[in-house]
């Protein structure tokens, strides 16, 4: 294969997997502490993606944009944790899954509602190009990544060194016990369920740009948002950032050796992992509470 | 008497039926009983077995093609076809069930959405020769027609899908009855006490597994049938959840919580999209709506009701026995 298409192949793999990587690490955090499926994260994907075409319509700026979709995605997954999550912590994993799922194709009304059915585009922010190997590489693209790599640490930071994050932390382990030490987990849970709905709204928004706004978006990476999850193993932070850029890389190579790969060969690559190693990659193996 | 009583309330959901075709257009009635089938294998799977399946479509598709490659390269016969459309279900769940069944629900449910995927790509792009892609296999004007009942015609088709419904339903109502039906529902409930009993708990997943799946396959080759034609957007992923929420609709686990959610959800989405131009929105916050009231769904809800109702005149026997019970 040649260099060229390689390069530009590989780039555009790590920003797919960088915005796979923000959009699921919602629903893995969620599924770690609180042991429900919040496919609801994928509504806020989609809303941030539309505040961002809004706004950036409106100012002129897709930064500002970017941020105010943040911003809505946490407000909206505070909304629905208080609305909705609150009432359903203590039942079967599969409820909270279909009651999600509803909230997202309710969302998904709500949207069309709003800004009608047509995909509407959105302006790339940074214009320029970078030379990398010969090969010229969007550096919209690159920022992405580089994002995708702040938050992950910031991520990091966040449950390593700072005592809310250390709480979160150990009710991944033990919700009861941490219960036991006086820690209010409820607001513990507040809190991830903003982080999570701000972090899909930051996918949603810097997606935008690279792909056409549209009220299925948040449909159309469901299946992937799935894959990624359990390639990586659910509530594994580090194992999603592999898996997502995993899945981002055989989406991207699998589409220059063959293009029905694209969509084919991540859903090959999770059934091989799932029958070799049923809790994913870095999943524990999970007791249901 | 027992027989009777086993037997009425089918004959009354069916006669019921039947009845919609004089109120509602022809085409809708059809597909109404064309997706109460559909949902009843995923109703099955949720309700009795506890695998919420996001993959149905998969099914659905197997044997949708199955009967379409048939007419298209083979024959004629709709009959055959339909039949082939079972065999092709059978054959394929339980290639895979073995594989499927070992996981755990959650999983379950993805790795079954991830075979609707594989299909649907197989379907429209690797297999593009035989099955024209996203054009579709047409084959409408290749079906004969039958001497006895002539499913190329709407309305004929519908009194055979009455009459497949019927006895599917009674399968289904036989097997709640069955030894085998109790334990489906105790391999939902408690897993452990199942396998202390003495029962494979693996096995029973798996003729689960396979009848759910079958029923499917049998509406995808009745879809075939009815409409002539199929393409790959039958297991679309994003139709995925379709089953799933016509059978949260409905009321899990209910007999005729299919039915009822069918009727629900394909009139819903007929006359909303026609006044709001967006039912998502209401099928959306309904489903959640549901499941924060109870997960019982609109016949699950209906039904203890109209049973009360029901009770009360026409069978004092009953009624006597439990108020002796109260005693």
């Amino acid at each position: 294969m040649d260099i060229q298409l390689l390069t530009s192949g590989i780039t555009f793999g790590l920003s797919l997997g960088s915005i796979f990587f923000l959009m699921t690490i919602g629903l893995s955090l969620c599924f770690g502490l609180m042991r429900v499926i919040s496919l609801d994260q994928l509504l806020y994907y989609s809303v941030g993606g539309y505040i961002t075409y809004s706004v950036s319509l409106l100012i002129g700026n897709l930064w500002l944009g970017v941020l105010a979709g943040m911003a809505v995605g946490g407000i909206l997954g505070f909304a629905v944790e208080r609305l909705v999550f609150m009432r359903i912590y203590e039942r079967d994993i599969t409820f909270s899954m279909i009651t999600s799922f509803g909230i997202l194709i309710g969302g998904v009304g709500v949207i069309k509602f709003f800004w009608g059915l047509v995909p509407r585009p959105v302006p790339v922010p940074i214009d320029s190009q970078i030379d990398i190997l010969g090969t010229d590489i969007p550096v919209y693209r690159l920022v992405v990544v580089a994002i995708a790599l702040l938050v992950y640490g910031g991520i990091w930071l966040f449950l390593n060194r700072t005592i809310i994050g250390k709480a979160i932390r150990a009710g991944i382990e033990d919700v009861e016990h941490v219960e036991g030490l006086g820690i209010n987990v409820y607001r513990l849970f507040s809190i991830t369920f903003i982080m999570a709905g701000a972090l899909s709204g930051l996918a949603g928004g810097l997606h935008a740009p690279l792909i056409m706004v549209d009220p299925q978006m948040g449909l159309e990476v469901l299946a992937f948002a799935f894959m990624i999850v359990i390639i990586g193993g659910l509530g594994s932070i580090k194992g999603t950032l592999i898996s997502s850029f995993l899945v981002g890389q055989v989406v991207s190579l699998g589409s220059l050796v063959y293009a029905p790969l694209a969509q084919m060969a991540p859903f090959v690559l999770m059934l091989l992992i799932l029958l070799l190693k049923p809790t994913g990659l870095y999943g524990s193996p999970l007791l249901k509470r | 008497m027992n027989v009777l009583r086993w037997w009425w309330s089918l004959v009354l959901t069916f006669a019921l039926l039947a009845l919609l075709r004089v109120f509602v257009p022809l085409p809708f009635a059809n597909e109404i009983m064309i997706f109460s089938i559909y949902t009843v294998g995923c109703n099955f799977l949720l309700g009795r077995v506890g695998f919420i399946s996001f993959g149905q479509p998969a099914y659905l598709a197997v044997g949708a093609y199955a009967a379409a490659f048939y007419f298209y390269y083979f024959g004629t016969n709709p009959y055959v076809g339909i039949l082939i459309g079972v065999v092709a279900g059978i054959g394929v769940s339980l290639a895979v069930g073995p594989l499927f069944v070992r996981l755990r629900s959650d999983y379950f449910a993805l790795v079954n959405l991830a075979l609707a995927v594989i299909i649907y790509y197989f379907m429209q792009k690797v297999l593009v020769d035989i099955t024209h892609g996203d054009n579709g296999l047409w084959f409408l004007t290749n079906l004969s027609s039958t001497p006895v009942l002539d499913l190329t015609r709407p309305d004929e088709f519908f009194v055979f899908a009455l009459l497949v419904g019927f006895v599917v339903w009674a399968f289904y109502k036989y097997l709640d009855d069955t030894i085998y039906g109790a334990c489906c529902l105790g391999s939902k409930i408690n897993e452990d006490k199942l396998k202390f009993l003495g029962y494979n708990n693996y096995s029973i997943r798996l003729v689960a597994f396979v009848i759910a799946n079958t029923t499917t396959a049998l509406a995808g080759a009745m879809y075939a049938v009815y409409l002539g034609f199929v393409s790959p957007e039958i297991t679309s992923p994003t139709r995925a959840a379709d089953p799933v929420i016509v059978t949260i609709l409905g009321g899990v686990g209910t007999l005729y919580g299919p039915i009822v959610g069918a009727i629900a959800y394909t009139g819903m989405k007929d006359v909303l999209s026609k006044v709001l131009g967006n039912w998502e929105l209401v099928i959306g916050f309904l489903l959640v709506f549901i499941m924060l009231a109870g997960e019982k769904g609109i016949w699950g809800t209906l039904e203890p009701l109209l049973l009360k109702a029901f009770r009360r005149a026409p069978a004092p026997g009953a009624a006597g026995e439990s108020k002796v019970g109260g005693r």
